[in-house]
């Protein structure tokens, strides 16, 4: 049974079809991958999972539910959690305060005036594993928006992890990083995976970053959908080399 | 009954053009620059203050023609001295900035004038009611409405026919294509303001005709402006132009069963618009 | 070592606070001075609640300042001649107001929600100089004083004593913007933070931001309301300029001024800005130039305010 079924999904801006009719079914556990040219739509793709946008047809399942018509705060509360592809933070705060938000919330105390000695100390349990585990430990007092690219992009990457999500979407987490910001990402990205079982859909560019990782792929042209297989399969498919112009792997 | 609410009515419109003609230079200098220019009442007083000036040398029309040009002149100095630098930074400080111009535009004209009101003459000719049974339709309101029509056709021709015009159109909807598409953003803001001012300028020579001299006369006018955008919805100067009228009209038919009423019931729409429709009658989704 | 100084200035702020009325008339000042400070400064650390924590935007604070302030002079005028159940009905009017305009606004951002509270100020403050019968208009509401307080075991004289009167109002503050840092130390005082630093990722952390900014607002102006009473008390009067939309800007001015990112800062703007009024209105015809002109310096030239400066200086 899917995680997360989008069936026949659409979007039209006016007289522009960003998305016509694709499909996608998510294994629990999977990750993976939405690649394409640019312009396929792989953003407004993810734009109506997490419900920034309403599509124009279609629908999403998630966990059995029909989630097409909620708001996204209340897709992030059924387990839905996402990172952009110029990354969110809260650059003013530091990191230990931008892993905090996010683990009060999803511990139910966003509206709390005040936290009992345990429920404090839980939370900065949870706070310090997540810093471990995204490698942010010694940065932890600093503000964010001092940090290097790709800290910040860690960063965002565990605050969407602190939600406890079951479905964790990324726009393209590699976008703008240099060799080891990026082998860093995939390191980070594969642990989660391994360790969490978390079920993970990601955007990307970067194709060693793609093989590196993903169970299946998915390809998207144009707002259409063009092939979804196995890294393997993807590689020798030829309509895919001829929609990347050639630019294969 | 029919004469009290035709006097009304057409009462409604003559305020609500002048609602209408301050709120179209506030929308264009909020829609392009991002700016709520407090001190447009304080431009309107200058712009009074100017054609009674001027009037003694120029007479009435010189002063009708020349004091909005000049108002509208210290309009782009301003802007070139002091919003300029604040485009960059959070709205709040071209907010603070241009209220604490009110401030001074007030005192200012205090200081230079005198705090009395100062009498402001209009044309006899202008005075006289055009027809007996309409005693209402006096020339001089007649003038002002007609004015303020030519005054906002011209707006729209010059917005719609003209390169600053289509330039300001383009800037309002996506500022930062307009600049790589290499106009000087700089000098359109200015210019925009500039026409901006100029529009606070005219209502203050048409105003103080009717409502008399004085340095708080920008005052009564402002905070209507405000609800006309409000009402007729932010992005828009259509709609800017419509609120105007709509809350001008609403006004001056409520006087007429509810006489105490009168400047409550803009406050009434306000909050109606606020409920139902944020967005404002004709504006655009996503401004706010 | 940025710990240790805000504790250091936290106490230093309460020892001169604490201490005000004695070394205040070494000065060449007065302790009424004071008192009106504290008020001032209440309300534009209510204000910065909004503004300097949740990131929005306020410019019609005075409506629920004078609504409680006018709240709390007609009580006490005409119907019970009790100062805590004057404040009490002063706050409760200003706090409810804001509470039913708050959905109505608390969709919309930037500078088409600051628009929209200027508007609903104007609201109030046409309601205070229309409804004669019950506001006398212009003339505002007189010839009632603040009662002195019979608190059983004594009496505070807050009528006569203008020390009494002083430590009174530190009192009210005191409790006011000790709730205030508790609020705001709170989760629910970091999702308002969040919101500020950036509302999207807020969000899609599953914060719903349209309600937390409303209840930013409520409590925002339940303070402001707080201090709208003491303003009320503090000058036996109120009148429509309490409610004006240049009282609101005085509000947000005294928050840049000392610094909106800081918890003192508009405490610090408050003591400057009214100091400053006090010294140019009796010098002065023209003081309402210079206060404009004060305005229009303080934005360009120290946006970041008083704390800001000090702050940048101690990082380099």
């Amino acid at each position: 049974m899917s995680l997360l079924r989008v069936e026949n999904v659409s979007k039209n801006f006016g007289s522009l079809a960003a998305v016509s009719n694709v499909s996608m079914m998510v294994e629990p556990g999977e990750l993976r991958a939405v690649i394409g040219p640019n312009g396929a739509g792989k953003t407004t793709f993810f734009n109506l999972i997490t419900g920034f946008f309403q599509p124009s047809a279609g629908r999403i399942i998630f966990n059995n539910e029909d989630i097409t018509a909620l708001l996204p705060a209340r897709r992030v509360w059924r387990g839905i959690a996402r990172t952009f592809q110029i990354t969110e933070v809260f650059p003013e705060l530091s990191v230990h305060e931008n892993l905090r938000i996010p683990v009060e919330v999803a511990s139910g105390f966003r509206l709390q005036p005040w936290l009992s000695r345990e429920a404090d100390a839980k939370v900065r349990e949870r706070v310090d594993e997540l810093l471990k585990m995204g490698g942010l430990a010694d940065k932890a007092a600093r503000l964010v928006g001092e940090l290097a690219h790709g800290d910040q992009r860690s960063t965002e990457i565990m605050m969407s992890i602190a939600l406890n999500p079951r479905l964790l979407l990324l726009d393209e987490p590699t976008a703008g990083m240099g060799e080891q910001e990026t082998f860093e990402i995939i390191q980070l990205i594969r642990r989660l995976h391994k360790d969490s079982k978390l079920t993970i859909v990601l955007i990307e560019h970067d194709m060693r970053v793609v093989f590196h990782l993903a169970d299946r792929i998915m390809v998207l042209d144009q707002g259409k959908f063009l092939a979804e297989g196995t890294p393997q399969e993807i590689a020798a498919n030829e309509a895919v080399q001829t929609a990347y112009l050639g630019k294969a792997a | 009954m029919t004469q009290l609410l035709l006097f009304n009515v057409f009462n409604g419109l003559i305020i609500g053009a002048f609602y209408a003609l301050m709120a179209l230079g506030l929308s264009l200098i909020l829609n392009l620059s991002g700016v709520i220019n407090f001190a447009h009442g304080g431009f309107l007083a200058i712009g009074g203050y100017l054609a009674y000036t001027l009037m003694p040398y120029l007479g009435f029309w010189g002063a009708l023609l020349l004091a909005p040009i000049l108002t509208g002149f210290i309009g782009i100095l301003v802007e070139g001295v002091l919003i300029r630098r604040l485009y960059g930074r959070d709205p709040l400080y071209s907010l603070l900035l241009t209220f604490g111009l009110a401030f001074m535009i007030e005192d200012g004209t205090r200081f230079i004038w005198g705090a009395q009101s100062l009498p402001f003459q209009i044309p006899d000719w202008l005075n006289t009611p055009l027809s007996s049974e309409f005693f209402f339709l006096t020339g001089y309101r007649v003038f002002m409405v007609v004015l303020a029509a030519v005054v906002v056709l011209g707006l729209f021709l010059i917005l719609n026919f003209t390169r600053l015009g289509i330039r300001i159109r383009a800037g309002t909807l996506d500022l930062e294509t307009v600049s790589v598409l290499g106009v000087n953003v700089r000098v359109l803001r200015n210019l925009n303001f500039g026409l901006g001012i100029y529009l606070a300028g005219l209502a203050g020579v048409l105003a103080v005709g009717m409502l008399g001299l004085q340095p708080t006369v920008g005052d009564s006018l402002i905070m209507p402006s405000f609800i006309a955008i409000i009402v007729g919805g932010l992005g828009s100067l259509p709609g800017t132009l419509a609120g105007g009228l709509l809350i001008g009209l609403a006004s001056g038919i409520t006087s007429v069963y509810f006489p105490s009423a009168s400047e409550a019931v803009i406050y009434v729409m306000m909050a109606a618009v606020l409920i139902v429709r944020p967005r404002g009658l004709l504006g655009e989704e996503g401004r706010f | 070592m940025l710990k240790l100084d805000k504790r250091a200035g936290d106490v230093l702020v309460w020892l001169l606070l604490l201490t005000a009325p004695f070394w205040m008339t070494h000065v060449g000042s007065y302790v009424e001075l004071g008192s009106r400070v504290l008020v001032y400064a209440l309300a534009a650390m209510a204000l910065n609640f909004l503004l300097g924590y949740t990131g929005v935007l306020s410019f019609g604070h005075a409506a629920y300042f004078g609504l409680a302030a006018y709240g709390t002079a007609l009580t006490i005028k005409l119907l019970y001649p009790s100062t805590p159940v004057g404040m009490l009905v002063g706050i409760l009017v200003g706090t409810v107001a804001a509470a039913v305009i708050g959905p109505m606004i608390a969709r919309l951002r930037g500078i088409y929600f600051a628009m929209c509270t200027i508007a609903f100020g104007q609201v109030f403050y046409f309601i205070a100089f229309q409804w004669f019968s019950l506001t006398h208009g212009d003339d505002g509401v007189s010839a009632w004083h603040r009662v002195p307080i019979d608190l059983g075991v004594a009496s505070l004289d807050i009528l006569n004593d203008s020390k009494s009167f002083y430590y009174f109002v530190l009192a009210v503050f005191a409790a006011s913007v000790g709730l205030m840092a508790f609020l705001l130390r709170s989760p629910f005082g970091r999702t308002l933070l969040a919101i500020r630093e950036n509302e999207r990722r807020a969000r899609f952390l599953g914060i719903p931001v349209d309600r937390h900014i409303w209840m930013s607002w409520v409590i925002s102006c339940f303070f402001v309301s707080v201090a709208g009473t003491l303003y009320a008390l503090l000058n036996d009067f109120v009148d429509p300029r309490a409610v004006r939309w240049d009282q609101s800007g005085m509000f947000v001015i005294m928050a840049v001024l000392g610094g909106m990112r800081s918890f003192w800062g508009p405490l610090i703007g408050a003591a400057i800005f009214i100091v400053f009024e006090d010294y140019l209105s009796s010098h002065t015809e023209n003081w309402e130039s210079f206060i404009g002109l004060f305005f229009v310096i303080i934005v360009l030239f120290f946006p970041r305010g008083v704390l800001g400066i000090i702050r940048r200086k101690a990082m380099t």
